[in-house]
């Protein structure tokens, strides 16, 4: 009842423009699914857990002007003044600032003064504040305390007692083992720190590091010619607190330069070539589907029209209106479903290609059939109008000439 | 002819305002697409010293961790210690040599109102300006002696210079930088390499530095590097003193070769130094160093990343895809218009002469595609710019030649497109539409 | 003018071998008006095609104007098509949409005459024809005569020496037709060879010579060369 033998001869003989058809939906698949598979992973990247209370923090830094300034008293009266101020959940003071892209790592031993095969780590120099500043998720230990915290100069040299880790960096460190208590140290150092703590979950300064999530934190302030803060608000009130933030920081001490960001844009900023990523290949996708679809509708009106009286005469020999829409429909999908066939052969090729070439992630065989069932639909839904109006014609099309 | 065969296609392309919209747009998306990402592509692949490509070399040395090698793409340091920078410094070869780096001071003028800033510094020795050909607006560069001795002396860029002193010739004025009187005794005039042959460590497509400072400062202001150290052996010695004769890597280091004997030269004074620290119980690890030109510095550094190569190949490829398109619906017009290429045969047209015509209409649609393709793409780069905050508002934008390539890109896409139906119409037997069916 | 000798023409198809014309021989002499008739699919417009050199022949040889033509390329065939010979369609052929100074300037472009050339062409065979108040209309805007007028102008603007009519009636009613065939026996006496297929034996018999094409050969009665008598299907 599908007259496939005289559908596949009438392909034949229009081989070219059904060819041309296949092939456009053989290269669009090929593109759309390699393009999936890194949308899927980078949006995958964007979507990780951070740990970290983004939407809710606000970092400052600040450089002061006089040469011999105290840093150590200004950190101690900013810290109190912010902790202070309506709407602040929780302030403290960092070397860095998570999922910035800027930051410092070292590498760590579980033995005494090895040179080899040490693991790397964020480390952040912070005080007893920063895990209900970032929202962390304390699961083993305790917290700093004010006796852990330490103040040395930038050309100190110190080694911190205690740090408090995350629950990655403890799983790599001392696998299967309860962290909590146990020592590590850094390269070529005798200096024993000892974890009295671990959170959940930290991403660090990097989201795009290979190592991102093993952090350690130390108590410890670092005074330099900058610092930094971080601030947690109230949920809700970090737009009006940002706004007064610099004017108290300048109204306490204006002998300096104030920078302030909110943590969701230096995320944002962090992930930006992600970001691009994701949205420069969703538009090539949308845009290649949606050509894709207008050519078919193009040629299949085209098709149908040369075709104008040989329907005609079908519908003057009998033949009913869903058999004339059911021809087309059926000749279209005949026609994509060879070319989606081609274009998983080509998919498969170019995902060759992408992951020897430009380290992009592997293709699963799930992604390209879902790829090629939804271009399947495109190019039938893309048919159906032209079809439906092909059923139209009137039987007396037979008889007219011209 | 060529004039009558374009107004037969402007003609035709008006019959089927449906089927030449799709087209032309069909074309313009593919181009438009194309030249966003090719666009960015070609402003990222830009090599800022491409006139000094042969004489210019960033220095790598190979002083790093015994047991591993560095994590670069050449396994050599992007940057030098500071002690190896200064010894370099003391060798003659060179016609001119850099070390440098990235830093930031707080800015503000005595009796001002002047609110303090914080500005961009690069931390530089003096033949910066010579070497990367920068050019002065008044006055110059530092005395050569300020690279070893603290001489608190300041270059000014352009826009500093016109935010603090109203873009006045302030050579001679003080300004402090963090809190300490530094005198004016140069501006530069507006100079931006993009990307930042000169300083890839970080985003190489910012900005380039507000102020110049002389290298001789580091231990009277106890200045650490604003760019990356990165170090893989614990110092011996104490305080600032034991991280300037520490392995940390911070400073970035170029060379100025004008012959190839200067370079062989060099070379084997880079050799030389390198054994005499291995004497020394230094550079441990196989003797090995790097001189790269800007354009290879380029390529090294992985300023064009393998994500804007995957959108270039994508970027190709949609335009493959509507070619394809505009090949099918090409066909689909031309042949629907045989019954005249049929009369035109008899009335005297050659095959030539349809294949001509037909080409042309193609061309036509290839024209006005791409002049929308350039709109598109506009466009585009506008999106790009919004998406990447900031980062690379230097590079997306159109230059003249990248316009003619859009142009180029479209009327080649749409001849491609037009070939096969073109041909296939001037071959058609024209006596079969001349009968009456 | 016209001198055919043992020309064959075949179709091929994937399967089956179609002659359509075999061993046809003709010679139209300068200044003659002829008619062809013959039943359909007798190959009539077979040899319209090759006379007017729109098709080449599998074999034989085609002397047009004493020049052999049967295997010049392309661009010698459309020239020639293009300077000596005038077509008229039973379907008129006019471009649609082009009006009727563009449609009678198509031939004129092709042939590479300058603009001025071609405006003084064109208005003087629509004069000729009697439609130079409508140059600038469309086709579709013209009764069934007036177009097949046009396309005669079309067919004289650029003076060709023999002219290939086919069915030039066939679409008219019998006032108009009779109009049409005054027109080319007018051009006719002007000095232009015509040559005109027909089904109207009324018209056959206006021209001066009639020749019967069967099954692919000449049946000339008044040159006595019968062809083989062969029964249609």
């Amino acid at each position: 009842m599908f007259e496939l033998k005289p559908m596949l001869s009438a392909l034949w003989r229009n081989k070219i423009s059904a060819l041309l058809i296949a092939l456009q939906l053989a290269l669009t698949l090929a593109i759309v699914s390699n393009a999936t598979v890194i949308v899927q992973d980078r949006l995958e990247k964007i979507a990780r857990p951070t740990g970290i209370a983004v939407s809710d923090i606000i970092s400052v830094t600040f450089m002061p002007v006089p040469v011999n300034y105290d840093m150590a008293s200004a950190v101690a009266a900013d810290l109190e003044l912010l902790r202070n101020m309506p709407g602040v959940m929780d302030a403290t003071v960092t070397n860095q600032i998570p999922l910035s892209g800027s930051g410092s790592a070292s590498t760590y031993f579980t033995e005494p003064n090895q040179e080899i095969g040490g693991e790397n780590a964020n480390y952040y120099q912070t005080d007893e504040h920063f895990i209900d500043t970032l929202g962390l998720n304390l699961v083993a230990g305790r917290n700093f305390t004010r006796a852990d915290f330490d103040v040395i100069g930038p050309n100190d040299t110190y080694e911190p007692r205690v740090a408090i880790i995350t629950q990655k960096f403890a799983d790599v460190m001392f696998p299967g083992e309860d962290a909590v208590g146990k020592f590590f140290y850094s390269g070529g150092d005798g200096k024993p720190r000892e974890i009295i703590g671990v959170v959940e979950r930290h991403l660090g300064a990097w989201p795009s590091w290979s190592k991102a999530g093993q952090v350690a934190f130390y108590p410890l302030l670092v005074t330099g010619n900058h610092k930094r803060y971080l601030i947690r608000t109230e949920p809700g009130q970090r737009d009006v607190v940002y706004k007064q933030i610099e004017e108290k920081l300048a109204e306490r001490d204006p002998q300096r330069v104030i920078h302030l960001d909110t943590l969701s844009k230096k995320m944002a900023q962090s992930y930006v070539s992600d970001n691009v990523m994701v949205k420069v290949l969703s538009a090539v996708m949308t845009l290649l589907t949606f050509i894709v679809a207008l050519g078919i509708i193009g040629l299949t009106i085209f098709w149908i029209n040369q075709r104008s009286k040989q329907i005609g005469v079908r519908r003057a020999l009998g033949a009913t209106r869903a058999n004339i829409s059911r021809y087309f429909l059926v000749e279209n999908t005949l026609i994509a479903g060879t070319g989606l066939v081609i274009g998983m052969a080509a998919a498969q090729v170019i995902n060759h290609f992408m992951v020897n070439q430009f380290s992009q992630p592997a293709l699963s065989m799930a992604t390209l059939l879902i790829c090629a069932a939804i271009l399947l639909s495109v190019s039938v839904t893309a048919a159906l109008a032209p079809a439906i109006r092909a059923a139209n014609i009137s039987p007396a099309m037979a008889t007219r000439s011209v | 002819m060529i004039g009558y065969y374009i107004s037969l296609a402007m003609r035709s392309l008006r019959g089927t305002p449906i089927l030449s919209t799709l087209m032309i747009a069909a074309i313009a998306v593919g181009v438009g697409a194309c030249m966003t990402v090719l666009t960015l592509n070609y402003m990222m692949s830009q090599n800022a010293l491409a006139h000094k490509d042969d004489v210019l070399y960033a220095v790598q040395l190979d002083g790093w961790d015994p047991n591993e090698a560095a994590d670069t793409a050449n396994e050599l340091p992007w940057q030098l210690t500071y002690q190896d920078a200064t010894a370099l410094l003391r060798s003659d070869i060179p016609t001119r040599q850099v070390a440098m780096h990235r830093f930031g001071f707080t800015i503000t003028l005595d009796e001002s109102e002047m609110r303090p800033f914080t500005a961009d510094a690069r931390i530089t020795t003096a033949d910066f300006f010579g070497l990367f050909d920068v050019p002065f607006l008044f006055g110059g560069t530092w005395n050569a002696d300020a690279d070893f001795s603290p001489v608190q002396q300041v270059v000014l860029s352009k826009a500093t210079n016109d935010k603090v002193f109203g873009g006045e010739n302030s050579v001679g004025k003080t300004i402090n930088l963090n809190g300490e009187p530094f005198t004016v005794v140069g501006i530069i005039d507006h100079w931006n390499p993009s990307p930042k042959v000169y300083d890839l460590n970080n985003n190489p497509f910012a900005d380039s530095e507000e102020i110049y400072i002389p290298f001789g400062l580091h231990r009277k202001f106890e200045i650490y590097s604003w760019g990356n150290t990165n170090g893989w052996s614990h110092s011996n010695e104490e305080g600032y003193e034991g991280f300037l004769q520490g392995e940390s890597v911070w400073v970035q280091y170029w060379v100025e070769l004008d012959t190839a004997a200067q370079k062989e030269k060099y070379e084997e004074y880079l050799t030389g130094y390198i054994r005499q620290q291995k004497e020394q119980g230094r550079f441990q690890r196989p003797l090995k160093f790097a001189l790269s030109k800007p354009s290879e510095w380029l390529v090294l550094n992985e300023v064009l990343r393998d994500d804007n190569r995957v959108l270039g190949w994508l970027s190709l490829a949609f335009l493959l895809v509507c070619v394809v398109n505009a090949v099918a619906l090409l066909l689909a017009k031309f042949l629907r218009k045989a019954p005249e290429a049929g009369v035109r045969r008899a009335l005297g047209a050659s095959r030539n002469a349809i294949f001509i015509q037909h080409l042309i209409e193609s061309s036509c649609i290839g024209v006005l595609g791409g002049l929308l393709g350039i709109l598109l793409s506009l466009l585009g780069l506008g999106g790009v710019r919004q998406l990447a905050m900031g980062r690379i508002d230097q590079i997306a934008s159109m230059d003249w030649l990248m316009v003619l390539a859009a142009i180029g890109l479209a009327v080649l896409a749409s001849l491609l497109a037009g070939l096969y139906p073109a041909w296939r119409i001037s071959r058609t037997n024209p006596s079969i539409y001349l009968k009456t069916q | 003018m016209l001198k055919m000798h043992n020309i064959r023409k075949s179709y091929r198809t994937d399967t089956i071998e179609t002659h359509a014309l075999r061993d046809f021989s003709l010679q139209v002499n300068e200044g003659e008006f002829v008619s062809v008739t013959g039943p359909s699919g007798s190959g009539k417009t077979t040899f319209l095609n090759i006379a007017g050199l729109l098709e080449t022949p599998t074999g034989g040889q085609y002397l047009l104007d004493g020049e052999d033509v049967s295997s010049l390329n392309d661009r010698d065939r459309s020239r020639l098509r293009n300077e000596k010979i005038g077509f008229i369609f039973q379907g008129f052929n006019l471009i649609p949409d082009l009006n009727l100074f563009d449609n009678i300037d198509v031939p004129l472009r092709y042939r590479g005459f300058n603009a001025k050339e071609r405006k003084k062409r064109i208005e003087k065979v629509l004069e000729q024809v009697g439609l130079s108040a409508r140059a600038k209309h469309l086709p579709a805007q013209l009764s069934g005569g007036q177009q097949q007028r046009v396309a005669i102008a079309r067919a004289l603007a650029g003076e060709p020496r023999f002219l290939l009519a086919d069915e030039p009636t066939g679409n008219l009613d019998s006032l108009m037709a009779r109009q049409v065939m005054e027109l080319l026996e007018f051009i006719n006496e002007w000095g232009t060879t015509i040559v005109m297929v027909t089904h109207d034996p009324d018209l056959a018999r206006r021209a001066h010579r009639n020749i019967q094409i069967v099954d692919g050969q000449v049946s000339d009665l008044q040159h006595g060369t019968v062809g083989a008598a062969r029964e249609i299907a």
